[in-house]
């Protein structure tokens, strides 16, 4: 079976939720001998041919210009980093940004690279320039949307798998264009990203990307009861398939410390959506009896200054800590040297990052209002608005170590079951049957 | 007769690099090396170096006729020894004149007279060590950090043997119908108290370039004709003292050199001194030069020479300035428990003002001085950096 696959994110470019998610779901269904064609929004007209498991990771390119391919075959590269620099791949991941977000962040970066005289600006300037680009993300959609029926005729492929709002109307369109079926992925709506009504437009595209395909997959029961009522979709094409894990530790060997005290860690975008908000209360009453514990915002987004100024206006102390943006490396260094991680989201379609907490040992306390709370057992499930709950169960494992560990541990053997072969073989389950056909 | 008193400031800060809680307890140093010696360079080809020559070549010329003070920060001093030995040479030229005096301050630079008196005086008899051992003198003259003043500092300052005279802002609200250029007395009447003339001080160190300042372009002869009108206001025999106070990189820094800040400099003395009305003086010189009995002036509230407020709003306002300066002092007192004095000298360099004032968000929207000054991106950056070196330093007690 072979898929043309439009997703906006895929690592280890750009590596937002979507993009780690994209990433397992292409390198299972590769184990599985499925072929992946994938589309992303470069700045040149390629695509990814990948054949076998290991091209996840090398992310073999082709051009649809026949001779743009000659040139780039004759064009030596020493570095993966090199390559994707020459086919434009944009080093930023867009669709965990709402609009409104991209603005702030523009100032934000603007002002930076306005005030840094003694460094040079240009590396600032080339993130400002991948932000925001000469055009708005509709307009970037837009570009990506309009190269969709070269793709579709260029290439052949069985089914065409659409990742999130972003992709939908290229899926659509290699849709008419081929006559090919459509499975529409959702992994985050407006509802959960704005952490309210959000943008318009995006609803619309999220509808019709959803009525015109032929399957839906929904990464929780969460997400796929959002889709029913608040999108109306037909609930016969709704397929429920669990996100999982990428973390692998071979030989675990247990906390790394950076502290002496316990360390409890929001790690994610620090964004309405992400409850940071709910975490720092928790904080403040945990500071008061137990000023002996460290907490760590792990992260970056347009609530951050926020919650630095209440952080301090609750004279936390250095109790309180902020990293800023982490890339993969820090994530993982981070979890290891954390003892209590927490993911106070206010709506979380899925939740990968409680999986890689977990895989880490880390004792968790998770979002009832997630999907990832339909998956785990060993982990502790609160309401997101329930402060006072929250901090008496962070307290409960301040104050008994034992009990923490072994949470952590229970969560560390549960999730390694959850990989993603098995959320890949419901995938391949879904295009057999959108498709029609039963191959072994 | 009215004295011009110029005092120059000259300091320079360790800044701390982008450091992340990752960094924390991995033995990794929190000052930007790179940075410091980058702005050091910088700021010695453009200002320290060329005025300190000029400045040697106006003493030479005018026989001890002129006379100019310095402030120098013990982080200054040791920059200039890590990264730009020349300028401390040049500065020793200048000392060996005798026609500048150096004034006593903290070593660090710091607001520990805010927070820890016992931390205040060490730096305060720090700092006169190494100005002594560098320069050969010992001050007179007190200067707290970025001139910040009230009452009690002077008793302070009068309890350390050697002080005879302080310096701070000459703040409207404290000086009401009084006019700082006369000399005055702490409340204490211990100390003689010499208060910047801020409006003069300012056109040459903030407006000299302001294309949009009705005054532009600031000419020798305009300053000189309003030094002597200055003088009118003396009736009888009193001497006066107009105190110019500024930042010494206002010289081909923040002025530069296309402003024709040198060339002024350059002309400012001998127009002057043509004047039989106007002389040059230091500081400790009104010890002498005070004709009268100085009348006593109460400073209830602290001032500083800081931002339009002239109070301490520069540095702590809002509530990460509140919650770092806390959160610093108190583990500076567990670093000096702990006797490790490695970590003490790390904890002192974190104490210089400058950290505290790169988090003040008083104009961020509006691109002003903060900003300027500022080496990081906004003032929450500056924070985050702030917390997470002191918190390494907490971890490695």
């Amino acid at each position: 079976m072979k898929v043309l696959m439009f997703t906006w994110e895929f690592p280890p470019l750009i590596s937002g939720g979507l993009g780690t998610a994209c990433y397992g779901i292409v390198k299972g269904l590769l184990k599985k001998d499925v072929e992946v064609d994938l589309v992303l929004p470069t700045k040149e007209e390629v695509y990814f041919p990948l054949r076998k498991v290991t091209d996840v990771d090398d992310l073999p390119v082709k051009f649809i210009s026949p001779s743009k391919e000659i040139e780039y075959s004759n064009t030596v590269f020493k570095t993966n980093t090199e390559r994707f620099r020459y086919v434009g791949i944009s080093s930023v991941p867009e669709s965990y940004i709402s609009v409104s977000e991209i603005q702030t962040f523009y100032e934000y970066f603007k002002n930076f690279t306005e005030r840094f005289e003694y460094r040079t600006k240009v590396p600032f300037q080339e993130i400002l320039n991948n932000i925001m680009g000469s055009e708005s993300i509709f307009e970037k959609v837009k570009e990506f949307t309009l190269r969709a029926q070269r793709y579709a005729q260029t290439l052949e492929y069985d089914v065409i798998h659409a990742h999130d709002w972003l992709t939908y109307p290229a899926g659509i369109i290699a849709k008419t264009v081929s006559g090919r079926k459509l499975v529409c992925h959702m992994h985050a709506t407006e509802f959960d990203r704005s952490g309210g009504a959000g943008d318009e437009r995006i609803h619309k595209i999220e509808y019709s990307g959803m009525t015109e395909a032929d399957s839906v997959i929904a990464v929780s029961r969460y997400t796929a009861e959002m889709v029913i009522s608040r999108y109306q979709i037909d609930t016969g094409k709704i397929n429920v398939v669990h996100n999982a894990h990428n973390i692998d530790i071979k030989n675990f060997e247990g906390r790394k410390r950076i502290f002496k005290d316990p360390v409890i860690l929001f790690l994610g975008r620090i964004t309405l959506q992400k409850g940071p908000d709910y975490f720092l209360e928790a904080a403040r009453i945990i500071l008061e009896k137990y000023p002996r514990v460290r907490f760590v915002m792990a992260g970056a987004g347009d609530m951050e200054k926020k919650i630095v100024h209440k952080s301090a206006k609750y004279r936390l102390k250095n109790r309180f800590l902020f990293t800023g943006f982490l890339n993969a490396a820090h994530v993982a260094e981070m979890f290891a040297n954390s003892d209590i991680y927490v993911l106070s989201s206010v709506s979380e379609p899925f939740g990968i990052a409680p999986l890689e907490a977990m895989s880490y040992g880390l004792a968790t306390i998770i979002s009832k209002q997630s999907g990832v709370a339909e998956v785990i057992e060993n982990a502790i499930k609160i309401d997101f608005w329930d402060v006072q709950l929250l901090a008496d169960e962070l307290i409960r494992l301040i104050e008994d170590p034992v009990a923490r560990k072994e949470l952590g541990e229970k969560g560390r053997h549960e999730v390694e079951l959850i990989k993603w072969d098995k959320a890949c073989e419901e995938i391949i389950k879904v295009y057999e049957k959108t498709i029609g056909r039963i191959e072994k | 007769m009215i004295n011009l008193v110029f005092y120059f400031q000259v300091h320079q800060p360790y800044r701390i690099k982008n450091f992340s809680v990752l960094d924390i307890g991995k033995g990794k140093d929190c000052f930007d090396d790179e940075l410091n010696a980058e702005v050091m360079r910088k700021v010695a080809n453009k200002c320290y170096l060329p005025t300190n020559k000029l400045l040697l070549k106006l003493i030479d010329k005018y026989e001890g006729k002129f006379k100019v003070s310095f402030s120098i920060t013990g982080t200054a001093i040791e920059q200039f020894r890590k990264y730009a030995p020349e300028v401390l040479y040049s500065f020793r030229d200048l000392a060996k004149t005798n026609c500048v005096e150096f004034l006593g301050e903290t070593y660090y630079h710091s607001l520990s007279f805010l927070y820890d008196k016992n931390e205040f005086i060490d730096q305060v008899r720090m700092h006169r060590e190494t100005i002594k051992k560098e320069f050969g003198f010992s001050p007179i003259t007190f200067r707290n950090t970025e001139l910040i003043y009230q009452d009690s500092l002077s008793d302070y300052i009068w309890e350390e043997e050697g002080f005879k005279v302080i310096l701070t802002e000459g703040v409207d609200r404290i000086l009401d119908w009084r006019s700082p250029l006369y000399t005055y007395k702490d409340w204490s009447k211990n100390l003689y108290m010499l208060l910047k003339f801020y409006s003069l001080s300012d056109d040459i160190a903030f407006r000299f370039s302001n294309k949009g300042w009705v005054e532009y372009p600031l000419t020798v002869d305009k300053f000189v004709k309003w030094i002597l009108d200055l003088n009118l206001i003396e009736k009888g025999k009193k001497n006066l003292f107009l105190n110019l106070f500024m930042d010494y990189e206002t010289f081909g820094e923040h002025q530069w050199e296309e402003t024709g800040i040198f060339e002024f400099m350059h002309h400012l003395p001998g127009k002057a001194l043509k004047s039989r009305n106007i002389e040059f003086a230091w500081p400790s010189d009104i010890i002498e030069k005070t004709n009268y009995q100085p009348e006593s002036i109460s400073f209830p509230e602290p001032v500083s020479w800081a931002d339009m407020e002239r109070d301490l709003s520069a540095w702590r306002e809002n509530d990460m300035q509140y919650n770092a300066l806390e959160t610093f002092y108190d583990i500076l007192s567990r670093v000096k428990a702990s006797g490790n004095p490695e970590l003490l000298e790390i904890a002192r360099k974190l104490s210089t003002s400058d950290h505290f004032y790169y988090m003040s968000t008083k104009y961020f929207q509006d691109g002003d001085v903060h900003k300027y000054f500022s080496p990081y991106g906004s003032p929450e950056t500056g924070y985050r950096n702030f917390m997470n070196a002191i918190t390494d330093l907490e971890e490695r007690i």
